[in-house]
């Protein structure tokens, strides 16, 4: 019994000093305001999340150096998720409680869903610039906000390509997740109304070694071109064996293929002149985007701004600019100002610009680097859309749909 | 770093899990049996949880059930739809032996998380139920990081103690032998298959408990929350921790959580530090099963103190 004692006491005095240790570190970094990052670094959305953080980052950057806000300088936290909730529940729980963020941004489809609840229980601001889950439809609008457009406008746009392309027949492989089965669900209905002959529609699992099971059907019905919504671990394989399986028709990809990095992995030979991708994306005549990709280039040694960067950018200037209406440092701060600021008052395009007509008691509307961002009642915008081609190994802006288009 | 966070994780996660390794100690440490298909009764749990407790569908909703009834019907139906489950998948595999039963319970936890995926009407799909009911302990006086951590503790506590009675008692004896020498247990009349079946069942009733909490703490059912990786992580906690005894079982998967939590503590400022850190996470926990297996501490400590 006294060696167990002795060894209880022992454990308890060296947690009581691991604590006085590392505790007063916490307390000394808490300057400013803080803001989480917490994005897929690792997996199939690996390089998503990399374009995201960068481009928040890139926001705060500027956002400091032109004196932070009236909360103080910008602080951010970033940590992966993986793409698995739980992990981002167990990540952002630590943003909140141990960094005291009052924003969590970034986040996928199926993380937002997951932290959604715990965003609205701990009044913390949770933004995706590329969460087009039709989930969120139901869950957002509170709390719960994303600068980009509802997955159901990734299908409109998938099918009016389809028709616009004159296709007469098309198939769809389709990888088993919510936000590529429900844009397929309405680029189905439209190519359907086109009068497009829908030689297949297969949903299929991903992380399989191969899918030549599914493409016995589709390769047999030959297809003018064949839409495939997948992630980019399955396209790879699915593209490689219809190709070998004698495949010559053409293919639309949805957003997760619209990154350069495919090029590598599937060879370009086989993409170019052949493929397209869809995906909702900001109007590059913009002068805003044009100055956003020209900050992007000088501080990434040249490269150009890559997929909802710009959306990126937008959604941490966004809720800067709502602190800064609010007055307050918190989420609940953002919150209520998270619509005013993009909604109706002085156009204004920088978060500089913004801070200096609020401090004159002006209202504003931030129209940024990926355009107009006014939230409808899910906290979601309207996001223009754009089609670009493989051209010589990589992605060549084909057509351009603004937001117009899909606004009934 | 925040000390009350990484404790209170680690208590809430690792208690968790650590049900989950306590009743599969039981099933293979003291009944012989290799289960590894531990995940499915916990997704079983959180499943008929969030099933029970779901409003019904509406929208876009492509599930078909949802009951609405209070967190503690729910709490309920998950420990009895994880006893069903093991009445279900024991009842043929439990003749099996070794690596046959382990592959069988592997396959049936696939089969599960397979029609999980596939089939929309029954969890939504690959969308699974999000939003899904919790218990609300603001209204005890207690904030919710600290109930849950409470609930998850002493959920632990209450499946070590029925562990521990069942194994202390001379049911816990015959199990044991029936593991040391089926034969010989079998020519002093013990039922062999009955008991087998039976500590399967009575393993399974915490981990559906275990399911539904999770799903009270995540406040989300997906199919990507229930894969072998979870059965994986629950071998490795009874591994690390060492076999045959509760405590073992208990410290391993509190070790093996906190180290992952303590890692996640660090919070990095640049893309590149998180980028690399989520590297070097499993890269470590590599490292560190090795060190275990091969330097045994807590085998050292065990012989320290029965020393002093």
């Amino acid at each position: 019994m006294t060696s167990k004692l002795t060894f209880k006491k022992r454990l308890a005095s060296s947690v009581v000093a691991l604590s006085m240790a590392l505790g007063p570190q916490a307390a000394s970094a808490e300057e400013g305001v803080t803001f989480g990052v917490l994005v897929p670094l690792t997996g199939e959305l690996g390089e998503f999340g990399k374009i995201v953080a960068n481009g928040v980052q890139l926001a705060v950057n500027q956002i400091n150096d032109e004196g932070g806000t009236s909360c103080g300088p910008i602080r951010t936290v970033v940590a992966d998720t993986g793409g698995n909730p739980e992990t981002g529940i167990r990540e952002a729980s630590k943003m909140i409680e141990s960094e005291s963020a009052v924003a969590i941004l970034g986040p996928t489809s199926g993380v937002m869903v997951a932290l959604a609840d715990l965003a609205k229980r701990t009044e913390t601001m949770l933004m995706s610039p590329y969460a087009g889950t039709i989930t969120l439809n139901e869950l957002g609008g509170d709390f719960v906000f994303r600068t980009v457009a509802s997955d159901l406008g990734d299908g409109a746009v998938s099918g009016l390509w389809l028709e616009e392309r004159g296709y007469k027949s098309v198939a769809f492989l389709i990888q088993n997740e919510e936000s590529t089965i429900s844009p397929a669900e309405i680029a189905k209905s439209a190519v359907e109304d086109a009068g497009i002959e829908l030689t297949d529609y297969i949903v299929y699992n991903p992380g399989q070694p191969s899918y030549q099971a599914e493409l016995i059907s589709v390769l047999a019905h030959n297809p003018d071109a064949i839409y495939l919504a997948g992630g980019q671990n399955s396209s790879v394989t699915v593209i490689k064996e219809a190709t070998a399986g004698g495949f010559e028709g053409e293919w639309l990809f949805t957003a997760d293929l619209a990154v350069p990095e495919v090029f590598d992995l599937i060879g370009a030979e086989l993409l170019n002149d052949r493929a397209f991708v869809e995906q909702a994306d900001s109007d590059p005549s913009l002068p805003e985007y044009q100055a956003y990709s020209e900050l992007h280039q000088s501080k990434t040694d040249g490269e150009d701004p890559g997929p909802f960067s710009a959306n990126s950018y937008d959604m941490a200037n966004l809720v800067a600019l709502a602190m800064e209406a609010s007055g307050e440092c918190t989420g609940a701060g953002i919150n209520s100002k998270i619509r005013d600021v993009a909604h109706e008052g002085d156009v204004v395009t920088t978060f500089a610009e913004g801070r200096a007509a609020l401090q004159q008691g002006a209202e504003i509307n931030y129209e940024g680097a990926s355009g107009p961002v006014a939230f409808d009642e899910t906290g979601t915008v309207t996001s223009p859309y754009t089609v670009s081609a493989a051209k010589d190994g990589v992605w060549v802006l084909e057509k351009f749909y603004p937001a117009s288009t899909f606004i009934e | 770093m925040n000390i009350e966070q990484l404790i209170l994780a680690t208590a809430t996660f690792g208690s968790l899990f650590a049900v989950m390794t306590v009743c599969l100690n039981i099933q293979y440490a003291r009944g012989g049996m290799i289960n590894f298909g531990t995940v499915a009764y916990f997704a079983v749990g959180a499943y008929t949880y969030a099933i029970f407790t779901h409003e019904p569908p509406s929208g876009l909703d492509r599930y078909v059930f949802g009951f609405d009834f209070p967190w503690y019907i729910g709490f309920l139906a998950a420990g009895i739809a994880s006893l069903l489950f093991a009445v279900l998948t024991g009842w043929p595999t439990l003749r099996l032996r070794g690596e046959y039963l382990a592959l069988t319970t592997f396959a049936f936890a696939e089969v599960l998380h397979s029609v999980l995926l596939n089939e929309r009407r029954l969890g939504n799909g690959s969308v699974g139920l999000s939003n899904v009911e919790r218990i609300d302990f603001t209204q005890f006086g207690l904030a919710d990081k600290y109930g849950y951590a409470l609930a998850a503790v002493l959920l632990l506590i209450a499946t070590i103690v029925l562990c521990r009675r069942i194994l202390a008692s001379p049911y816990g004896r015959a199990v044991d032998a029936i593991r040391d020498d089926e034969v010989a247990a079998q020519s002093v009349g013990k039922d062999v298959q009955r008991m087998r079946f039976e500590v399967f069942l009575i393993s399974a009733l915490p981990i559906g408990f275990a399911g539904a909490l999770y799903a009270m703490i995540t406040t989300l059912v997906n199919p990507m929350l229930f894969t072998a990786e979870v059965t994986f992580f629950v071998w490795i906690a009874l591994v690390l921790g060492g076999e045959r005894t509760i405590k073992g079982a208990v410290l391993g998967t509190i070790a093996l959580v906190a180290f992952e939590e303590l890692i996640r503590n660090f919070h990095f400022e640049s893309v590149r530090g998180a980028e690399i850190a989520s590297s070097i996470e499993h890269m470590m926990t590599g490292v560190i099963f090795i060190l275990v297996l091969r330097l045994q501490p807590f085998e050292k400590i065990k012989t320290w103190r029965a020393a002093q």
